[in-house]
């Protein structure tokens, strides 16, 4: 029975530049344009860095100005990777930090031994340690540890620097080309070549993301002119070693492929070379409408809270309509099915079910015909302490019974009527759609009304529709 | 293995001198049980078809389950059937709702909670089943081997798990505090060791 209540059996449709349906629980409500949004149809904001592991906070710009810039490869890798926690190069856990005692040699007298504490790092989940791979015990629990260089840093900061230099080049002669035409006051980002400097040029979806923006050199520095040699093409190469095809497989030391391709500029394919790698941060991100440009979701700085500051979620705002119980299909017979609807805000709703009409472009998916209530349903406002008040009056909605079968505080259950279109095997599917009352309580209210100002409400409607499970002949 | 007194054969349990065995742990048929070994209330060890024996060190902790049971296709009152013996070594660690059926387990070997050993497989040193994997092959289990993950992935550790003396220790001062022991048999010549 639990079924009936996972949420992609509900699904409201969005009208963005798609069209997309998804359950009410995924979508965000834009108060100031009315209307549903979805993932998709919103502009998505990387708001702070932070460890998931020491949940330890790393503000965008810090991240990336970091280390010394001179060491730009490396400054890309640890831009967006925690300074204190590894991941186990095995099983991608988190690793932890054990402490041994082992007698060492006191630094005054050599000749006696002190107990010292030695710390090494290991994972929980698959046993592996740092003595697997050879690294030496450190006496500091923390910041002793180092990932091995690797041996074309060089190589890759050089390119870097020429195409950054190639870039900014590019950027100064398409400026001074547009300059000519506009006016001379031009955000300089506004044409970065690796880089999403204005909003404008992030508007655009699947547009990529590269940490290059923020590295540009800046106006007063010399260009100095970095040339870099083209790489050449080897006539040899290494052979394979002799014994290739007879050798036996030691099965524990071959790397798996995603081991592998963890560490992309190693990959190491035997298990004693596996190095642990810092821990990647994760990102707390806001989401902001496309076509008013509010804030629908904004997180809290703080890692350890996962509160909003801003929280515009559709199930807070739009009458959710959930499945109760549905009775055997069969086709071509008229059943009835039980749904709810549950109203969110604290003022009562009314709501009007309207089936769809035949020729309707939004009705695709549907292969039963649907008869819905006709009258206009009431739903209580949601009141918090409505349970703990006993001295309440029931609220006297006159409800017909053939149409609610019953009401409890904002939630009511009502009957529709399917009779299955299709005998092919799939789930019976039904629209229609729901038409509500919505108090914008985000709209000013006007100066010129005095006392109670009820807002002012607007009807909105929307497309619903359910997967009712398979029709049993 | 310890030195079982003569002549004491039989369905009791034979627990050495030294040995921690708590009242509500449920231990059926012949099974014999080293000195400084630790069984926890509510484990269960079940000899049906042949005796048990359980070295020095060993920690079983709760719900964990060491059965010597019948094969599958063999009904308990069929005649001719030799009773085998199942061994488990020293400083063994038998996790929370473990269940094992292996007939040899050596040293240092740690069953994390919920695993599932069957009948065929054989453990060496050191290995490491982790939680929740199900090991039903016919195999023997090399040295040192760590079974981890959903997928029971495997691979090879450089160091065997430590024994858990420290906490063999605690347990062994703590349990007769609050629990009820198993008596144990008077008089072996294993010592217990400090």
């Amino acid at each position: 029975m639990a079924s009936l209540l996972q949420p992609d059996r509900v699904l409201y449709l969005v009208h963005g530049e798609k069209k997309i349906r998804s359950p009410l629980s995924t979508l965000y409500f834009c108060r100031y344009c009315s209307e549903l949004r979805s993932l998709e149809c919103v502009s998505h904001e990387v708001d702070s860095h932070y460890c998931p592991s020491c949940l330890e906070n790393m503000p965008s710009a810090e991240a990336k100005l970091k280390k010394n810039r001179k060491r730009i490869c490396n400054q890309l890798n640890e831009n967006f990777r925690c300074a204190n926690c590894f991941d186990c190069p095995c099983c991608m856990h988190t690793l932890s930090t054990r402490a041994t005692n082992i007698p060492a040699p006191l630094p005054d007298d050599p000749s006696k031994t002190a107990m010292k504490k030695a710390y090494y790092l290991a994972c929980g989940f698959c046993r592996w340690t740092s003595r697997d791979v050879g690294m030496a015990d450190k006496s500091v629990a923390s910041g002793g540890w180092q990932e091995p260089d690797n041996p074309h840093t060089q190589r890759i900061n050089k390119l870097i620097e020429y195409y950054q230099q190639l870039a900014q080049r590019e950027k100064l002669e398409r400026d001074r080309k547009k300059l000519a035409r506009r006016r001379p006051y031009m955000p300089l980002a506004f044409s970065e070549k690796y880089g999403l400097g204005t909003r404008l040029q992030r508007q655009r979806p699947g547009a990529p993301i590269t940490s290059l923006a923020g590295l540009s050199l800046k106006e007063g520095e010399d260009q100095k002119e970095i040339n870099i040699e083209p790489a050449q093409a080897l006539d040899e190469v290494e052979p394979l070693p002799e014994d290739c095809y007879t050798r036996p497989i030691n099965l524990p030391e071959v790397t798996s492929l995603r081991q592998r391709l963890l560490q992309p500029d190693f990959q190491p394919a035997g298990a004693s070379q596996l190095h642990p790698k810092h821990k990647h941060l994760l990102i707390k991100r806001s989401l902001r409408c496309r076509k008013c440009e509010h804030n629908l979701s904004k997180p809290e700085f703080n890692p350890t809270s996962i509160k909003f500051k801003i929280q515009l979620v559709a199930v807070s705002y739009i009458p959710e309509v959930r499945i109760m119980s549905i009775p055997n299909l069969r086709f071509q017979k008229e059943c009835q099915v039980l749904l709810t609807l549950t109203n969110p805000v604290e003022n009562i709703t009314h709501v009007t079910l309207v089936g769809c009409e035949e020729g309707d472009p939004e009705d695709i998916n549907s292969t039963a015909k649907v008869m819905v209530p006709t009258k206009e349903l009431v739903l209580a406002g949601k009141d918090a302490a409505a349970e703990y008040d006993e001295l309440a009056e029931p609220q006297d909605f006159q409800d017909d019974p053939d149409v609610v079968a019953f009401r409890k505080s904002n939630k009511i259950g009502f009957f529709i009527k399917v009779v299955p279109q299709r005998e092919e095997d799939g789930d019976v599917t039904v629209s229609f759609k729901i038409r509500h009352d919505f108090r914008n309580l985000a709209a000013p209210i006007r100066p010129s009304e005095e006392g109670d100002a009820p807002a002012e409400a607007i009807w909105l409607t929307h497309h619903v529709e359910l997967s009712l499970g398979p029709i049993i002949a | 293995i310890p030195i079982k007194p003569s002549g004491q054969k039989g369905t009791c349990a034979n627990i050495a001198a030294g040995a921690v065995v708590c009242v509500e742990s449920e231990i059926r048929g012949d099974v014999t049980i080293g000195p400084r070994t630790v069984v926890h209330p509510k484990a269960r060890i079940i000899a049906e078809a042949g005796p048990i024996i359980i070295g020095e060190g060993n920690l079983i902790e709760e719900q964990a389950l060491i059965i010597n049971s019948y094969p599958e296709n063999i009904l308990p009152d069929t005649e001719g059937v030799e009773p085998k013996t199942m061994t488990i070594g020293i400083n063994n660690v038998f996790e929370v709702g473990c269940v094992s059926q292996a007939l040899k387990i050596g040293d240092n070997n740690v069953i994390e909670s919920k695993a599932d050993l069957g009948k065929n497989v054989i453990l060496t040193s050191g290995c490491i089943v982790g939680a929740c994997c199900q090991v039903n092959t016919c195999e023997v289990i090399p040295e040192n081997t760590v079974i981890y993950g959903s997928n029971c992935m495997r691979r090879v550790q450089t160091e065997r798990p430590q024994p858990q003396t420290l906490q063999l220790d605690f347990l062994m001062k703590i349990l007769p505090n609050y629990h009820h022991m198993k008596k144990t048999v008077k008089g072996t010549s294993t010592p217990v060791r400090n």
